[in-house]
């Protein structure tokens, strides 16, 4: 199994069980944060449909802004804490880290809900400047300066936790072991579980994110003080950020799943040439596939607009053909024990891949030209975190839960929860992918005459999110139920 | 229209990948060893095809931006700035409030269906984006429009009629007001 296998003589059975206390401390935490961040969303779409015209924009501004941030920051935590429990394996993380990083997100998450929800800031996840400048009245300076200190907040405690895990890393393996480059030559020597080689090309790329946020939130400061400041520059240093963050999420989501999910099939799933030189390609081309998110910046030289489309496709490459064919591989035929946490590590894949063929099509420009900022946009980011590395972070939790509790699952409530998330899940995104299509734009709180058809779509989502919901419900009310007991 | 077809791809493609996965998923309730070599040999075709689906889409579709071409003139130039939260349009640039405020209620832009017509767009404050619908409510084009630059967004109109302007990055408060107007004759 996982922690139990550790290594011998890396950990004592006390450490090792304080760490699995705290890995249950993160997935309990996200569970709490699910349902929440969930709701948010759900009002969103019946702010849509019309269900709240007594209620004003700003606030549908201000949920989206904290809806958004509160996910992307969730299932970053989710799967950082996961990796760090799968990890315990053949490395030595840092338990106080740990702890620090969990105390960091706790604060930055308290100050992120007062500044939306008690100051109305409002300007969606990725703040993109000057806009938190420009409140027009709806927030005052004290939420902006929240906001940016709840994220340096965040920024410094997810920083110093990517360093820790990849100074245990470190430890263990040189950077180029770690990064699988003794098997690109063809000299593999000591062996290379694919969890630490996809978390240390993660993690690295996850570095860089960060360095650019720090950079945003220092421009902004300069800017306050009255520094002129590029707005494409800032444009693409945020998106460089946002883009990197959202990846590295799904990426370690994918690790979890290298590790995993041939406990199940009853086969082995090992790096090799072809593994490492794929994610060895992941490294170079996440850092540049950014660009597509401005290709509507037509100022930006158009080189680099060409250059996003064809770092987007080749991106494509080393997760379609190794990763999703890996899957397949392993599962095809397999004495495969399908649980639940199997099952959402399956069908996660899936979704990562469903999200990614439509987030390619959107990376062509000349389809971007009709879908940027149109509900293509929420539609493929859900489906690949929705579907995605959600399921499979909620897969680890209850592989986790089961495995430091012992209790066992219902087969029967397994398949319900299942197919309630699938049908209320892929209904809901369905909605958007339909919206993106017939032009009705992302993030309006009301839906003008010209693209009234937003609404009804907004409707018809709502009864999907409510079966979603329902799924989430009785995942939370099973998973938790061990978690909780594991806890003691 | 670009949305359909982008549309069908997807559900091509997406289809193909739910079949891939379910017929595995069923593979599973007949167990059996496979040949590691005969994966191996599936995965490096299977790179091939992914590969070459996506060099055709590249070929496909690269030489096709929107980006102004640098031999091309237009025949109108329309001078476009954002601004919390409408759009004004002018013959003539827009320099300052007062002339932002001005065109901002003024009478609609008129164009000429069938010829080519720049929009040189901008922003007084924050980040916009200037998207253009057709009378039938479908977005024909957009660029952003960003304070300090300036960006050309060339369109050749085929249907007259007016054209509404929405604003599709979120700029604040009353981002879905947001909007302008113009006239294709």
């Amino acid at each position: 199994m996982t922690a139990a296998a550790a290594e011998p003589g890396l950990w004592s059975e006390a450490e090792l069980a304080k760490f699995r206390r705290m890995t249950l401390v993160w997935g309990i935490t996200v569970l709490l944060l699910l349902p929440i961040l969930a709701l948010l969303g759900y009002f969103m779409r019946l702010y849509q449909s019309g269900a709240f015209s007594g209620l004003r924009a700003e606030w549908f501004y201000a949920v989206l802004t904290l809806h958004s941030l509160g996910m992307v920051g969730t299932w970053f935590v989710g799967s950082m804490a996961g990796v760090s429990y799968l990890l315990l394996k053949y490395a030595r993380p840092s338990l106080a880290v740990s702890k620090f990083a969990y105390g960091g997100t706790l604060v930055g998450v308290v100050l992120l809900i007062a500044c939306t929800l008690g100051g109305l800031f409002g300007t969606g996840w990725y703040f993109l400047y000057p806009l938190p400048l420009y409140a027009q009245g709806v927030w005052a300076p004290w939420a902006t300066f929240t906001f940016f200190a709840a994220l340096a907040i965040l920024g410094v405690s997810w920083t110093i936790w990517t360093l820790d895990i990849l100074r245990a890393i470190a430890q263990r393996y040189s950077l180029g072991a770690a990064l699988g480059w003794n098997y690109v030559v063809g000299k593999p020597g000591h062996e290379l579980p694919p969890l630490v080689l996809i978390t240390t090309v993660s993690l690295i790329v996850s570095l860089s994110g960060l360095a650019a946020a720090v950079v945003v939130i220092a421009l902004f400061g300069a800017r306050a003080l009255g520094v002129n400041v590029d707005p494409l520059l800032m444009k693409n240093l945020t998106f460089f950020f946002g883009h990197d963050l959202v990846n590295i999420t799904m990426y370690l989501g994918v690790a979890m799943v290298y590790d995993l999910l041939p406990t199940y099939a009853g086969r082995p799933w090992n790096t090799n040439r072809v593994v490492a030189m794929a994610w060895g390609a992941v490294l170079f081309l996440v850092l540049f596939a950014f660009f597509h998110h401005l290709y509507m910046d037509f100022a930006q030289p158009t080189w680099i607009q060409k250059f996003g489309q064809i770092c987007s496709y080749l991106l494509a490459v080393p997760a379609g053909v190794v990763s999703i064919f890996g899957t397949l591989a392993l599962v095809y035929a397999s004495r495969m024990r399908w649980t639940l946490a199997s099952t959402f590590f399956f069908l996660g894949i899936l979704g990562w891949g469903l999200g990614g063929i439509a987030a390619v099509i959107d990376s062509t420009v000349e389809v971007n030209f009709h879908f940027h900022n149109t509900l293509w946009v929420p539609a493929h980011f859900h489906t690949y975190y929705l579907m995605g590395v959600v399921l499979i972070i909620l897969g680890f939790i209850d592989h986790a839960g089961k495995e430091l509790s012992g209790l066992e699952e219902k087969a029967s409530l397994s398949k319900l929860t299942t197919a309630l998330l699938l049908i209320g899940g892929y209904g809901f995104l369905f909605m958007f992918y339909w919206g993106g299509v017939r032009s009705v734009p992302r993030r309006y709180a009301i839906y003008p005459q010209e693209v009234m058809q937003g609404t009804l779509y907004a409707r018809v989502a709502v009864g999907f999110i409510t079966l979603l919901l329902l799924g989430i419900l009785l995942y939370l009310w099973e998973t938790g139920k061990r978690c909780l007991k594991a806890l003691g | 229209m670009v949305q359909m077809h982008a549309f069908y791809v997807f559900l091509g493609a997406g289809g193909l990948l739910v079949v891939a996965f379910l017929y595995v998923a069923l593979s599973t309730r007949n167990a059996r060893d496979i040949n590691v070599r005969t994966a191996y040999s599936l995965r490096t075709k299977f790179f091939i095809v992914v590969l070459a689906v996506l060099g055709l889409g590249m070929g496909m579709t690269l030489g096709k931006t929107p980006y102004p071409k640098g031999n091309e003139l237009p025949d109108k130039v329309v001078f476009v700035v954002g601004k919390q939260f409408s759009f004004a349009l002018s013959d003539t640039p827009i320099t300052n409030d007062q002339e932002y405020e001005a065109r901002t209620y003024g009478t609609p832009v008129e164009v000429r269906a069938g010829s080519l017509i720049e929009f040189r767009v901008t922003s007084l404050d924050v980040n916009h984006s200037f998207a253009v619908y057709s009378p039938d409510d479908h977005l024909l084009a957009q660029t952003q429009a960003m304070p300090g630059y300036v960006n050309r967004l060339r369109v050749r109109f085929t249907e007259p009629g007016r054209h509404y302007v929405l604003c599709l990055e979120l700029c604040g408060m009353g981002h879905h007001r947001m909007r302008g107007v113009f006239d294709v004759k």
